[in-house]
């Protein structure tokens, strides 16, 4: 026998790809790339607008003089943020959208990292992944530089719109920096609550409580002088010590990158020592059955609600505790000092001299959380028709009316149970700061906001049935959308019509006077009208699975 | 009510340009095992979502026991569904989801049920979230076999389950049987649909190519065999159900055989057949050999 030798292998290239982390970063960028363009769009669209109303809001003395008042009082500073140098352009847009940016990217940035991370684990996704060259910890890193870069352009787009106002340069870059340092903080942190536990809710929801829980620390150090270091601890506060426009410093941002680095090194720690679809602390093992709340579509649909309402209720509710023991010491500084108090109303803070007038414009924004929540709830709906846990539920002898009907009744009750929490601690925090605000008031300034809350469940439900996949986005547009325009509207001095669009154009400042039962009407026939064809379209289309 | 468990009717569905299903046409009497066979993408899934209504036809109607798909508070209560790929609520225990699903379902067996997670050796108080495929197939297997539903829709219920839990799975589908529950069955493993099914039906590319009793789809079951000989050659020339016979190597020969192998084998025995081996072709060869590789859509 002998020993042929063996022709040359062909030379068919075979080689794997030289670059397979490249395909890991795409991968990551096809997740994020929507809510990505636009972030970064409203970070750079409602600064440029902002930054253009400087001239004309300065332009009034009486606004002027009304905003610099309202801006040493305690409880303005608590709730805004420190409005220093609102003596130029750049200072007053920092101050008027900078902590609403800050909190809109941070937000983001965790919800977008547990969904591509967590999310994608838990789906069973990464196996398949993982099971190829690149490591866990190159899959994570690539990942979260993917929602980091998404923070990085926001803050570029940012400082390029203060830029090109021609605000002070060193003042729009630190701003820019700070806002996308502030987002990659918060990429950081999710990325590394993802490693420590082995679900996307517990891994969301501890991110989310780290940067509420941030934002309050800030709010303490405003408001309370004695408590002012806690700025060093909070994101938020660094972000306020950097002061743009005014102090122009550069160390605390230099703290928070290096923070910033730190968890991420921790994460990736943690990513490689841990296996896949687990987490650090790991799953439960087993338990006794708690059977409490199955027995029925409607039941099940409570106890899902159940959970991520205390969350909400906790975070809501801590800032209008805070709220309600703040109220006591701005109507007191106005009222010791009436001429301020008529600059106030001037500057468009009208009625803030009072506990009631001061609720009732809080009260307003109550509905962004709200509605936000009722958005989120019915997005988790289609979540779980999309990745086949309502299936087997969609294939007992329930019908589509009866499935969809019990998720918007209970997301409705649980609305409203997050919007009389908010009033009962507003009113809780008044009472033990010693002021006068009666419960009743309280909850008629509360439950005045859940028309608009209504019609962002409805919005929701029709997204739904019509447009699944955009459901949290549609159900967004009354609360938040609403908001946003309002805002935009009045610092661009557009159009009255363009005003009248946002449902916050018709809401009546309870308790300051009564509700304005036409407008509530308008809103609730609308939630209904929506909800409504929102129901009609879920039973006619096929299920997402 | 009608003794139709299942019923199509031109039923049609379309994606777009891309028709998953044309015009099936099918009928399963009550009581029937039926098994449901087809290559990935033939449809099969996409007809059991329009006979659940999960989905909505394009054109034509399906119905469960006479009552339309789309009215599902009804026609749910006649059936149990394990769909292909299970998905379970990540915080539920196993126990807690079968609690939901017997309390929501058309009214369960419990001591049968008790008895089923015993025969699949489900853990029940571990979270869904740390359940492998298989497992996760059980609950659901464990929560249909366990109603009294008239109909028992299993789409592809053993694709994740060791061959100890498919042979639990045929007795629990030989009990529903005995019981009077229809079962209609859909598969890959045609091992599994003989065992257990009275008749089939082939899907392919959104057609149904063929319906016929298990006896007519084992003549489609060609086995392969291999001999080695020491005598003469034998001649299997006119031997029915032999055929493909061609000469695999010294003394040794390869044909295939259909039907009953008496005949093949009295050919052989004046050979001296020193070895034989026989191998069980794949449903795919058969699918391949039987209807040829025409384009699918």
């Amino acid at each position: 026998m002998s020993v042929g030798a063996l022709a040359a292998a062909p030379q068919t290239e075979l080689l794997p790809d030289p670059a397979p982390g490249r395909a890991v970063t795409w991968l990551a960028i096809r997740q994020i790339r929507r809510g990505g363009l636009i972030v970064a769009g409203l970070g750079g669209g409602m600064t440029a607008l902002v930054v253009a109303t400087y001239a004309q809001v300065m332009a009034d003395p009486a606004a002027a003089g009304g905003l610099q008042a309202l801006a040493g009082n305690p409880a303005i500073r608590t709730l805004f943020g420190a409005p220093v140098g609102l003596d130029t352009a750049g200072g007053f847009t920092v101050w008027r959208v900078g902590t609403v940016m800050a909190v809109l990217l941070g937000v983001w940035s965790i919800l977008a990292v547990t969904r591509i991370t967590r999310g994608e684990e838990d789906a069973g996704r990464w196996d398949l992944l993982l099971s190829g060259r690149p490591a866990m910890r190159t899959v994570l890193i690539r990942h979260m530089a993917a929602v980091m870069t998404v923070a990085a352009a926001t803050g570029a787009a940012i400082a390029a719109a203060l830029l090109a106002a021609g605000t002070e340069p060193a003042g729009a870059l630190l701003h820019g920096a700070g806002t996308g340092l502030l987002g990659m903080f918060f990429v950081a942190v999710a990325g590394s609550t993802a490693q420590i536990f082995p679900a996307r809710p517990a891994a969301t929801g501890s991110a989310v409580a780290v940067l509420a829980v941030g934002l309050l620390a800030r709010m303490i150090g405003d408001g309370v002088a004695a408590l002012g270091w806690l700025h060093w601890l909070s994101p938020f506060g660094l972000l306020a010590l950097s002061g743009p426009y005014v102090h122009n410093r550069f160390l605390p941002l230099v703290l928070l990158a290096a923070v910033t680095g730190l968890i991420t090194v921790a994460a990736l720690v943690a990513a490689g020592r841990r296996d896949v679809q687990g987490g650090l602390i790991p799953a439960a093992a087993g338990r006794p059955p708690r059977t409490r709340l199955l027995a029925s579509v409607e039941t099940f649909a409570i106890r899902r609600t159940l959970r991520p309402l205390t969350g909400w209720m906790l975070g809501v509710g801590a800032y209008y505790l805070l709220i309600g023991l703040t109220a006591v010491s701005i109507t007191d500084f106005l009222n010791d000092n009436p001429a301020l108090a008529g600059e106030a109303a001037q500057a468009g803070f009208d009625g803030l001299g009072s506990i009631a007038g001061f609720a009732a414009t809080l009260f307003a924004i109550l509905a962004l959380p709200a509605g936000g929540f009722t958005a989120v709830r019915m997005s988790a709906f289609t979540g779980a028709e999309t990745d086949r846990r309502l299936t087997l539920l969609a294939s007992q002898p329930v019908t589509r009316l009866r499935l969809i009907a019990a998720e918007t009744a209970v997301t409705a009750a649980a609305a409203a149970v997050l919007v009389t929490g908010a009033g009962l601690l507003t009113w809780a925090g008044v009472t033990a700061a010693g002021g006068e605000f009666g419960v009743a008031a309280a909850l008629r300034g509360v439950w005045n906001v859940l028309p608009i809350v209504l019609l962002s469940l409805g919005a929701a439900v029709f997204g739904v049935g019509w447009a699944p996949r955009w459901t949290g986005l549609i159900g967004s547009l009354p609360g938040v959308g609403g908001f946003l325009l309002l805002v935009l509207a009045e610092s661009v001095a557009a159009p009255g019509w363009v005003h009248d669009v946002s449902p916050f154009a018709h809401l009546a400042p309870v308790p300051l006077t009564g509700p304005d039962p036409a407008a509530s009407a308008a809103m609730l026939a609308a939630a209904v009208v929506l909800a409504v064809a929102g129901v009609g379209g879920y039973r006619r289309r096929d299920l997402r699975s | 009510m009608t003794d139709l468990a299942l019923c199509a009717v031109d039923l049609t569905k379309r994606y777009g340009r891309l028709t998953a299903l044309d015009t099936l046409n099918l009928d399963v009497p009550a009581g029937e095992v039926f098994g449901f066979l087809g290559p990935n993408g033939a449809g099969k899934s996409t007809t059991i979502r329009l006979f659940l209504g999960l989905a909505r036809p394009t054109a034509g109607r399906a119905e469960v026991f006479g009552i339309g798909a789309a009215d599902v508070g009804h026609a749910h209560r006649q059936l149990a569904y394990v769909p292909a790929d299970v998905a379970l609520w990540p915080n539920l225990t196993g126990a807690e989801i079968l609690h939901l699903q017997a309390r929501t379902g058309p009214g369960i067996d419990v001591a049968y049920r008790d008895d089923l997670v015993e025969r699949f050796a489900l853990d029940p108080s571990k979270p869904a979230r740390t359940y492998s495929t298989g497992n996760r197939q059980k609950v659901a297997l464990i929560a249909a076999f366990a109603t009294r539903a008239r109909l028992l829709v299993l789409d592809e219920p053993t694709s994740g389950l060791d061959p100890l839990m498919e042979r639990e799975f045929r007795t629990a589908v030989r009990h529903a049987r005995d019981r009077g529950q229809t079962v209609f069955l859909s598969s890959h493993q045609l091992a599994e649909v003989e065992a257990v099914c009275d008749r089939v039906g082939i899907l392919r590319a959104g057609r149904l190519a063929e319906v016929s009793t298990i006896g007519e789809l084992r003549a489609l079951h060609r086995s392969e065999v291999t001999i080695s000989y020491t005598g003469a050659a034998p001649d299997l020339s006119s031997i029915p159900g032999v055929e493909a016979v061609q000469p695999a190597g010294d003394r040794r020969l390869r044909f295939t055989l259909a039907g009953e192998p008496g005949p093949a084998l009295r050919a052989l025995a004046a050979a001296e057949v020193a070895a034989l081996t026989v191998r069980e072709p794949s449903l795919e060869e058969i699918f391949l050999d039987y209807y040829g590789t025409e384009e699918v859509r």
